[in-house]
C-alpha cells in the first residue's frame, strides 16, 4: 500500500467492514506498528519508533475522534479537554476549542449529562486542544443520528478549511465522501483506488 | 456446557478469584485456629483435672492441718473427698535446681498422671514421681537417683515415675517469675510413707503437723463452703476455691483470652473477605452482565442463571474454607503443641487439637452467606426483560461534588480530579481498598506494639527492678527477724518479708520490702521506677481497680490466720507483677505487723549453705526463662506482620486489579491522546497512595485501640502498660506503604499491555 497525503486537506477513507480502512488509521495514528514498510508523517518515520516514542508523536501531531466518543467520564467537559495540556507540546485554549464546537454553554457537564453528538463534539474539541497537525476520524457519524452527523462533519470539514488542518475520516459512508478533497477506496487491505476531488461538495450540499 | 463455561471465567478472572480464595482462607484460618487454639486447651486442661481430681478448694494454716482436721472436714455435708496436702519448696542436691516437693495422702484428690515408669506406690519410702518436664529438662531417666534437701533433712531415692500434676499445671517457683523455666524448677511427688521415713521425729514435734493444706472435692459454692469450714475447724482459716489457684486460673484465662482473640481477629479477616466478595461479585456479574442477557434471551431460566452465577461463590467459598481449615488446624498447631507457644507455659499431657461444634456452623453459615452475596448479585444483572439484561451494565452517573465549588479543587491537576472522582464513583470498592489498609495497619501497630510493650514491660520489670543478681529464699517460719536483719547485712543485701492476706474476702500478698540499697525498685503505673515512701502502702493496679482504691484512700486487711484488721493510707498505686500490697519494713513497723524476712536480694557470690537457706533464685534464670516465650511470641508476631502484608496485598491487588479494569477504557484514551505508560501508572498508583495515606491515618489509632484493648483482655495480670516505639511506627507505616506501592506497580506494570484499538472500538 503505497499512499502519498496532503496537509490541510479534508480525506476520506472509505471501504467495506474489515477492508483495512482502520487499520489505517490506526498505523497513521501511531496506535500501531506495521510489520513492513514506512511511514513519514511530515517527513520522520513513525514506523520505527518506541512506545514512549509513539506516544509523544500522539500527544503532539495526532488528534483522534472515535465512534464512541471515548471521553473520561468522571472528568467534566472542559477538563477532558484540558487533559491535553498535560502532555501536548502546544496547546490551544480548551474554552477556545469549546466555543469552536460550540459547547461553552455544557463545559462543567459530565459527559453522560451531553448527547451523543455533544459529545463527539467534545471529542472533537479534545483533539484539536493538542493543536495537532492531522484530525483522525473513525466512523465519527457511526453512532449519531443523521441530523447530529452532518453538523459534526461540517465541524469537521470547517476544521480543515478554517484551521487548515489535515482531516482523515474513516467511514463507510459513500455520501461523506461528496465532501471530500482526497477519496481513498480500500479493498482487502490495499488501496483499490485514490482520487482528488476538485469541486468538493459542502455539507449542505450533500444529499443526506 | 456451562460447567466449561464456569471453569473458563473462573480462569479469566483468576486475579480477583485466587484472592477472594485466599481473603476468605486466611479469615477461616484465623476464626478456625484461635478457636481451635481455646478450645483445645480447655478440653486438654478438663481431661487432666478430671484425670487426677482437681481439687474444688484448699484450706491453708501455717500450724499444720492434723487428721482430726481432715476426718472434720471430710464429714462436711457436701464434701466427696479430701486430702491432706504437702507443698514445699527444696534443693536438689549438688544443683541449683529448686523442687516443689509434694505429698498428698490421697491420689484421688489433686493427684498425679503417670506419663512413664512405675505407677504411684502410697507405700514406698524411697520412691519419686518426678516431674516429666523438668526430668526432661535435666536429663533425668526412671531408676536414677535423687537427693533433696531442705535445711538439715535429707530425702533420698530413685525415680520411679514421671508424672504430671494438674496442682502444677502452670509450674512456678513464685510470684515473682511469669514462665515456667523446666531447667531449674519442677516439683516432684513422695509417699506420705517416705516423708515420715525422712522427717526426723523432732522436726515433726517442732513443726507440728507437716500437712499445711488440706485439699477438697466439693460441689459447694465459696461462699457456704467456708462457712461450714470455718464452723468445722474452728478459726477462720484461708480458703481458696480453684479459680483462685494459678493452675486453674491461669489456664482458665488462656481459654478466656483464645476466645478474645477469635472474636477480634477473625472478625477484621472475615469482614474484609465478606465486604471484598460483595465487591468482586458484583464487579464480575456486571462484566458478564451481557452474557447473564444472553442467556436469559436464549431461553436459560432465571434459576439456573442464578445458580450458576452464585456458583462462583460457592467455589470460592469452599475453596476458601478447604484452605482456611488447614491453615486454621496449623495455627492451632503452632501454638498448641507440645513443643509450641502455649507448651511454654502449661504443662499439659495431651495436646489434641480439637474445634468446637460450632465453628462447623460458623463456616457453614460463611458459605452460605458468600453464596447468597453471589446469588443477589447476579439477580440485580437479571432483573427486568430479556431486552433489559442484554444491555451492559452502566455504572452510576456522575454527580458533582461540593467540593467542586472550591477555588482549590479548580486548581487540583486532571489527574487529582480524575482520581477524586474515581473514588467517588467506586465508593465501594474505594471503601474496601481503605478497609485493606487499615486491616493491614491495625494489624502490624497491633503485632509490632505488641512486642514493643512486652519489651518494655520487661526492661522495667525485670532489668531495672530487679537490681540484684540472686535471691535468696530463707525458711522464714525458723528464723526470727534479728536472724533475717542479720543474714542480709552480712550478704550486703536488701530483704523482703511476705504474708498472705486478705482484702474483703480475696487472698493477696502483702510484700514488706527494706531496699535501703537499692537491690529491688519499684515502678508506678507510667513504668517509671519510683522510690518506696514510708507514708503507707502501695497497691497494685489491680487492687486499685478491684477495691476502687487510689492514692490517699485507706486500706483494710487482715493477714490470713490472724483476726487483726490494719486499715492504712495508701501511698501510691504500683504496676506490679504480684497482685499484692507493698510497704516499707519503716512503714510496717510503724503499724505494727509482725513479720520476718524471707527473702534476700544480693550481688555476693558466695551464699552460705545451711539450713537458713531454703533456695537461691539467679536474675539470669528468670530472665531466661522469658528468653522461649519471647522467641515463640517474636514468631507469633512475624506471623501478624506476614498476615498484614498478605491481607495488603491480597486486598489492594484484587481492588487494583479490578479498578485497572473498570478504567481500562479510560486508560486507553489516555494513551491515544499521547500519555505515556509511566504517566498513566503514576496516576494509578497516586490513587492507591492517597488511600493509603487516608488508611493509615484511621489504621493507627485503631491499631493502637485494638492492642489497647487486647492488653487488657489477654494481659491484665501483668499491669501492661502500652509501649509503641519509634520503629514501630516507622515500619508500620513504611511497610504499609511499601505494600501500597508494590501492589500499585503490579498494576501499573498492566498499562503497557494495553490494546488501544480493541479498547476503543468497544461499545461504552
Amino acid at each position: 500500500m503505497n499512499l502519498s497525503l496532503e496537509e490541510g486537506k479534508f480525506i476520506v477513507v472509505l471501504g467495506l467492514s474489515g477492508a483495512g480502512k482502520s487499520t489505517l488509521l490506526n498505523l497513521l495514528g501511531g496506535l500501531d506498528s506495521p510489520t513492513e514498510g514506512t511511514i513519514l508523517v511530515n517527513g520522520k518515520d513513525i514506523s520505527t519508533l518506541t512506545a514512549n516514542e509513539l506516544a509523544e508523536y500522539r500527544a503532539a501531531s495526532v488528534g483522534f475522534v472515535f465512534q464512541s466518543y471515548n471521553l473520561i467520564p468522571t472528568l467534566t467537559v472542559i477538563e477532558n479537554v484540558a487533559l491535553v495540556k498535560e502532555i501536548a507540546p502546544n496547546p490551544l485554549s480548551s474554552h477556545d476549542m469549546l466555543k469552536a464546537v460550540g459547547l461553552s454553554d455544557h463545559i462543567h457537564q459530565f459527559p453522560s449529562e451531553l448527547s451523543g453528538g455533544e459529545q463527539q463534539r467534545v471529542s472533537i474539541a479534545r483533539a484539536l486542544a493538542k493543536n495537532p497537525h492531522i484530525l483522525l476520524c473513525d466512523e465519527p457519524t457511526g453512532a449519531l443520528d443523521s441530523q447530529t452527523g452532518v453538523m459534526v462533519l461540517g465541524l469537521l470539514l470547517s476544521m480543515a478549511r478554517e484551521m487548515g488542518k489535515t482531516i482523515i475520516v474513516v467511514t463507510h459512508n459513500q455520501n461523506i465522501a461528496k465532501m471530500a478533497d482526497t477519496v481513498i477506496r480500500v479493498k482487502n487491505g490495499r488501496i483499490e483506488d485514490c482520487r482528488n476531488q476538485d469541486h468538493p461538495l459542502s455539507v449542505e450540499e450533500v444529499d443526506w | 456446557m456451562l460447567l466449561r463455561k464456569l471453569f473458563r471465567t473462573l480462569w479469566q478472572y483468576k486475579a480477583q478469584f485466587i484472592s477472594m480464595v485466599i481473603m476468605v482462607a486466611l479469615g477461616v484460618g484465623v476464626f478456625l485456629g484461635f478457636n481451635v487454639e481455646w478450645y483445645s486447651l480447655e478440653v486438654n486442661t478438663g481431661e487432666i483435672y478430671d484425670a487426677t481430681g482437681f481439687a474444688d478448694f484448699r484450706i491453708y494454716n501455717d500450724k499444720g492441718f492434723t487428721e482430726k482436721d481432715l476426718e472434720a472436714v471430710k464429714a462436711l455435708e457436701g464434701v466427696s473427698d479430701a486430702t491432706r496436702f504437702l507443698s514445699m519448696n527444696v534443693a536438689v542436691k549438688d544443683d541449683t535446681d529448686t523442687l516443689a516437693l509434694t505429698v498428698s495422702e490421697n491420689m484421688n484428690v489433686s493427684g498425679i498422671l503417670l506419663m512413664e515408669g512405675e505407677p504411684y506406690d502410697a507405700a514406698s519410702t524411697d520412691g519419686f514421681w518426678l516431674s516429666d518436664s523438668y526430668a526432661a529438662a535435666n536429663g533425668i531417666h526412671i531408676g536414677d537417683p535423687l537427693t533433696l534437701t531442705y535445711q538439715t533433712i535429707t530425702v533420698k531415692g530413685t525415680v520411679k515415675g514421671l508424672v504430671k500434676s494438674s496442682e502444677y499445671l502452670i509450674c512456678l517457683p513464685d510470684s515473682t517469675q511469669m514462665m515456667p523455666d523446666y531447667t531449674s524448677y519442677g516439683y516432684v511427688y513422695i509417699s506420705p510413707a517416705m516423708l515420715d521415713r525422712s522427717v526426723p521425729a523432732l522436726y515433726k514435734m517442732m513443726a507440728g503437723s507437716l500437712y499445711h493444706q488440706i485439699n477438697v472435692k466439693s460441689a459447694l459454692d465459696k461462699a457456704a463452703f467456708v462457712e461450714l469450714a470455718d464452723k468445722a475447724l474452728g478459726t477462720t482459716r484461708l480458703i481458696l476455691s480453684k479459680d483462685e489457684t494459678v493452675s486453674w486460673s491461669e489456664a482458665q484465662g488462656e481459654v478466656s483470652e483464645g476466645k478474645t482473640m477469635a472474636s477480634i481477629l477473625p472478625v477484621l479477616f472475615l469482614a474484609i473477605a465478606i465486604l471484598t466478595m460483595v465487591t468482586t461479585m458484583h464487579r464480575i456479574t456486571a462484566g458478564e452482565k451481557t452474557q447473564i442477557g444472553t442467556f436469559k434471551a436464549l431461553g436459560f431460566k432465571d434459576r439456573r442463571i442464578m445458580a450458576h452465577y452464585s456458583s462462583y461463590a460457592l467455589i470460592i467459598g469452599l475453596m476458601g474454607t478447604l484452605l482456611g481449615v488447614g491453615i486454621g488446624y496449623w495455627l492451632g498447631w503452632f501454638i498448641m503443641n507440645p513443643n509450641g507457644a502455649m507448651a511454654t507455659y502449661i504443662d499439659m499431657p495431651s495436646w489434641t487439637l480439637r474445634a468446637p461444634g460450632f465453628t462447623w456452623y460458623v463456616l457453614i453459615g460463611i458459605n452460605a452467606f458468600l453464596t447468597l452475596i453471589g446469588f443477589l448479585s447476579v439477580r440485580r444483572m437479571l432483573s427486568g426483560t430479556a431486552a433489559d439484561a442484554l444491555r451492559p451494565y452502566t455504572p452510576r452517573r456522575m454527580k458533582h461534588l461540593r467540593l467542586e465549588e472550591t477555588k482549590r479543587f479548580k486548581a487540583l491537576g486532571f489527574g487529582t480530579k480524575w482520581n477524586l472522582r474515581d473514588c467517588v464513583r467506586h465508593k465501594a470498592r474505594s471503601a474496601m481498598t481503605l478497609f485493606g489498609i487499615v486491616g493491614c495497619m491495625v494489624l502490624l501497630v497491633g503485632g509490632l506494639g505488641m512486642q514493643d510493650t512486652m519489651d518494655a514491660f520487661l526492661d522495667v520489670f525485670y532489668e531495672k527492678a530487679i537490681n540484684y543478681t540472686t535471691r535468696v529464699n530463707l525458711d522464714a517460719e525458723n528464723m526470727t527477724l534479728a536472724e533475717g536483719k542479720a543474714l542480709a547485712e552480712e550478704l550486703n543485701g536488701d530483704w523482703a518479708a511476705s504474708r498472705a492476706i486478705q482484702i474483703g474476702d480475696k487472698g493477696y500478698s502483702l510484700e514488706i520490702y527494706s531496699v535501703a540499697r537499692d537491690k529491688v525498685r519499684f515502678a508506678d503505673t507510667d513504668m517509671r521506677i519510683v522510690p518506696l515512701t514510708d507514708g503507707g502502702a502501695y497497691i497494685c493496679a489491680r487492687i486499685a481497680r478491684d477495691h476502687h482504691l487510689k492514692a490517699g484512700d485507706t486500706l483494710t486487711f487482715s493477714p490470713y490466720d490472724s483476726d487483726e484488721r490494719y486499715a492504712v493510707p495508701v501511698a501510691g498505686v504500683l504496676d506490679s507483677m504480684t497482685e499484692g500490697v507493698f510497704m516499707t519494713a519503716a512503714f510496717a513497723d510503724q503499724t505494727g505487723i509482725p513479720y520476718t524476712v524471707s527473702a534476700i536480694f544480693t550481688d555476693e557470690a558466695e551464699i552460705p549453705e545451711d539450713g537458713r537457706v531454703l533456695n537461691k533464685q539467679s536474675k539470669q534464670s528468670i530472665m531466661d526463662s522469658f528468653d522461649t516465650f519471647m522467641d515463640l511470641m517474636n514468631k507469633m508476631i512475624w506471623l501478624l506482620v506476614l498476615a498484614a502484608v498478605i491481607l495488603g496485598i491480597v486486598v489492594l491487588y484484587n481492588l487494583g486489579v479490578m479498578s485497572y479494569t473498570e478504567r481500562y477504557r479510560e486508560m486507553a484514551t489516555l494513551k491515544v491522546v499521547g500519555f505515556k505508560d509511566g504517566k498513566i501508572g503514576r496516576l494509578l498508583i497516586s490513587q492507591n497512595l492517597w488511600l493509603t495515606v487516608i488508611g493509615i491515618l484511621i489504621g493507627v489509632p485503631m491499631g493502637v485501640g485494638v492492642l489497647q484493648y487486647l492488653l487488657t483482655a489477654l494481659a491484665s495480670e501483668y499491669e501492661l502498660k502500652l509501649v509503641l516505639g519509634p520503629a514501630t511506627w516507622c515500619v508500620s507505616v513504611l511497610l504499609t506503604f511499601g505494600v501500597s506501592l508494590l501492589v500499585g506497580l503490579m498494576v501499573a506494570r498492566k498499562n503497557r499491555h494495553i490494546d488501544m484499538v480493541a479498547a476503543l472500538k468497544t461499545e461504552e
